[in-house]
């Protein structure tokens, strides 16, 4: 029989050791590889921080939303305006925006989270369009399909992230601090009645949780980090306009999710890898590279329903010896 | 464990695949972010058909300065994310010298900071990025806007008494360009605009816009922007009766424009490169030029529209003069070398890059075409 002691020790090496150490040596391998390479897995580290915080009020909550792309670009309008326009400090204006976008979360979700099902889904889809069709229409703020270029890079006072690579590590650390987040609400009470909503919302009712009460508060945090992924995106690349987020945003994000482990705490970073890094695997293949891309996609949700975190469960634990018994023991 | 030992020897090969550094450079290489895929597909596409001849018909003759030319062309499915991808891959992985960059703007904007900071020329399809500094590496081969309203507006008023107008635009940075243009130079043209509209891209009905711009009078119709919605504007035009109202479209490929002429006959009329309209070229060497290309463009591709990949060539054909100019490969020796090219006939227009002018087409290049006899005809 294992004991308490070796089973915790094991999964927390399982949770928490394998997958930090596989992201930094991604990371590793990024720093000492070519811009491209630091470019794809820059975008991968900020789709995986949007992703993780989709994965609160859809993994953990159990809900559906496909407007969080709206709270992206909050955030990545946010950044852009009040840096570029204004100089703020990129690090003031991301933390700013971010405040915003958990304001408008509040404000939105409020109403709107009394929906349910298909009508919570279609109500976020609509959020995600209103602020899509805003960011083109409103070319005095956001320039329309013009963009905003001349973004400043990440940095605080005189102190600037002037190369991508600098940027990549700083993308590390904000994702290193995500998912810590998402682990430790995770396993909090919060984290735990997130998760009974998401079994059963009557049920956690008549378990004293004020249902509506967390569904906003799990769809403010998504928020939150969505915003913070618009902001370092437009840091990271020094341009943004409306199509980066648009619709294809949405897609991604929940190919991600779905890939990578729904409701799991590392599946997001996972599914962020590879969905961006597989086609850059493919690109030699030209035309065809949408469609064995596509055929991966299908093969790994047919071949690993639960998403890639979830094969993680299929390594066997190295069991520690047998205690002796009290008869052999001499 | 061998199963163990085969998937991670397939993830390091994976890596090291997209970790490939290029190797020695012994080609001179041209880069093209374009969308393949996406709303800029029918241009780009045939503008990277009409770049890949240019390279085959540079090394036909022996390449550039004793190099041979080497053509990469990426597919940005006409998204800025995807562009600063492919844009990165092609600077880090492929090593190419020069870019000649598709018609999505916001895609050539994104990537332009890290273009402009490998000190890479870029000769563009879309318009020039909004950074003085990103301009100073950045040429474009697209006509401005004002020659495409110069062109409809001196033909309306030669040829009709319509003095009202109505102008329908899609939200892309060069239709914005040119709807200020059409408004800021339509008193001065001696029209009044009475309406100003926007649709998207792939809006399938416009009626409502159509419907606004006849009740406040106007005549006809200037639309700005590419594609499918011509052919859905013309169809609304028949649908709502309005048997005199005029469409006057931008410049395009030559399917949705033959399909909108389909609808509305000679009433509708286009904006087009004499290139589009052979006919309409002009003796000399702007004749022999553009007919050296259409010889080779109708060879491989019969009778395919040849504008987009006209423009396609001509931006090869401006990267292989430059290099002969700087008489070097060295990217800022270039960069600088195209700032000297003028009086360059191209298959689309002739080109005058100066220091101050990084906009090659600097005389109005365009016809007013018509759908006749289902060929393109000057009107």
């Amino acid at each position: 029989m294992t004991s308490p002691a070796t089973t915790s020790t094991s999964r927390w090496a399982r949770g928490v050791v394998l997958p930090v150490a596989a992201v930094l040596a991604v990371m590793v391998f990024a720093l000492n590889s070519s811009g491209y390479v630091v470019t794809v897995i820059g975008f991968a580290a900020i789709y995986a921080i949007f992703v993780t915080g989709l994965n609160f009020f859809m993994g953990y909550t159990g809900q559906a939303s496909f407007g969080q792309n709206a709270f992206a670009a909050l955030g990545g309008y946010g950044s852009a305006i009040l840096s570029g326009n204004y100089y703020w400090d990129p690090l003031l204006a991301l933390v700013v925006s971010m405040a915003f976008a958990g304001v408008v979360a509040a404000i939105v979700g409020y109403p709107t989270l009394k929906l349910r099902g298909h009508y919570l889904a279609m109500a976020t889809f609509a959020l995600g369009l209103i602020t899509y069709e805003i960011s083109i229409e409103w070319t005095g703020l956001t320039s329309g399909y013009m963009g905003i270029s001349g973004i400043p890079p990440l940095g605080v006072g005189r102190y600037e992230l002037g190369t991508e690579k600098q940027m990549l590590v700083a993308l590390t650390a904000f994702l290193l601090l995500g998912v810590w987040i998402s682990t430790r609400l995770r396993d909090s009470r919060f984290g735990r009645a997130l998760r009974a909503i998401a079994g059963s919302e009557p049920a956690a009712q008549a378990l004293g949780i004020n249902v509506a009460r967390y569904k906003l508060m799990a769809f403010v945090v998504a928020a939150l980090y969505a915003s913070c992924a618009g902001s370092l995106f437009a840091h990271f690349v020094g341009f943004i306009s409306p199509e980066v987020f648009g619709g294809a945003m949405v897609i991604q994000s929940f190919t991600m999710l779905f890939l990578g482990g729904i409701g799991t705490t590392w599946g997001p970073v996972i599914g962020a890898l590879m969905v961006l890094m597989l086609p850059e695997f493919l690109r030699g293949l030209k035309e065809l590279q949408d469609v064995v891309y596509s055929c991966v996609l299908v093969m790994i949700l047919i071949f690993a329903p639960k998403g890639l975190a979830g094969l993680v469960a299929l390594i066997p634990t190295r069991r520690a010896p047998a205690a002796p018994r009290p008869a052999e023991a001499k | 464990m061998l199963q163990r030992h085969m998937t991670a020897l397939a993830v390091a090969v994976g890596l090291t695949a997209l970790a490939q550094p290029g190797f020695a450079q012994d080609t001179y290489k041209i880069g093209s972010a374009v969308g393949l895929t996406g709303y800029a597909a029918a241009s780009d596409r045939a503008w990277r058909d009409g770049q890949a001849l240019a390279v085959e018909a540079l090394n036909a003759k022996g390449g550039l300065l004793g190099k041979k030319v080497e053509y990469i062309a990426e597919d940005n499915r006409s998204e800025p994310q995807e562009a600063v991808v492919v844009y990165r891959k092609m600077m880090s992985n492929d090593k190419v010298n020069v870019f000649a960059s598709g018609c999505v703007s916001a895609g050539n904007f994104a990537a332009a900071g890290a273009v402009v900071r490998a000190e890479t020329p870029m000769v563009l399809c879309s318009i020039l990025p909004p950074r003085p500094e990103e301009v100073k590496w950045a040429y474009s081969i697209l006509p401005p806007p004002r020659f495409e309203m110069e062109a409809r507006y001196n033909w309306l008023k030669a040829n009709t008494q319509v003095r009202k107008i109505g102008i329908m635009h899609d939200p892309t940075p060069y239709a914005q360009l040119m709807r200020d243009v059409g408004v800021k130079s339509a008193q001065e043209a001696g029209f009044e605009v009475v309406a100003v509209e926007s649709y998207k891209p792939d809006d399938v009905d416009m009626s409502v816009q159509i419907g606004r711009i006849n009740a406040a009078g106007a005549g006809a119709i200037v639309k700005m922007g590419q594609g499918g919605s011509t052919v859905t504007i013309a169809k609304n035009i028949k649908q709502l009766g309005l048997e005199k109202m005029i469409l006057l479209a931008s410049l395009d490929d030559g399917a949705p424009l033959k399909a909108a002429g389909e609808e509305l006959g000679e009433r509708f009329m286009f904006v087009a490169p004499r290139v589009q309209i052979p006919a309409a070229l002009q003796p000399g060497e702007p004749k022999e030029v553009a007919e050296a290309f259409l010889k080779i463009w109708r060879e491989k591709f019969g009778d395919r529209d040849p504008n987009a990949g006209a423009r396609g060539w001509d931006s090869v054909m401006v990267i292989a003069k430059a290099v002969q100019l700087a008489n070097s490969f060295e990217g800022p020796k270039v960069r600088d070398a195209v700032e000297k090219i003028s009086g360059f006939q191209g298959s689309f227009a002739k080109y005058n890059f100066s220091p101050e002018q990084h906009v090659g087409i600097t005389e109005n290049p365009y016809v007013i075409g018509v759908l006749r006899g289902g060929q393109f005809q000057v009107k």
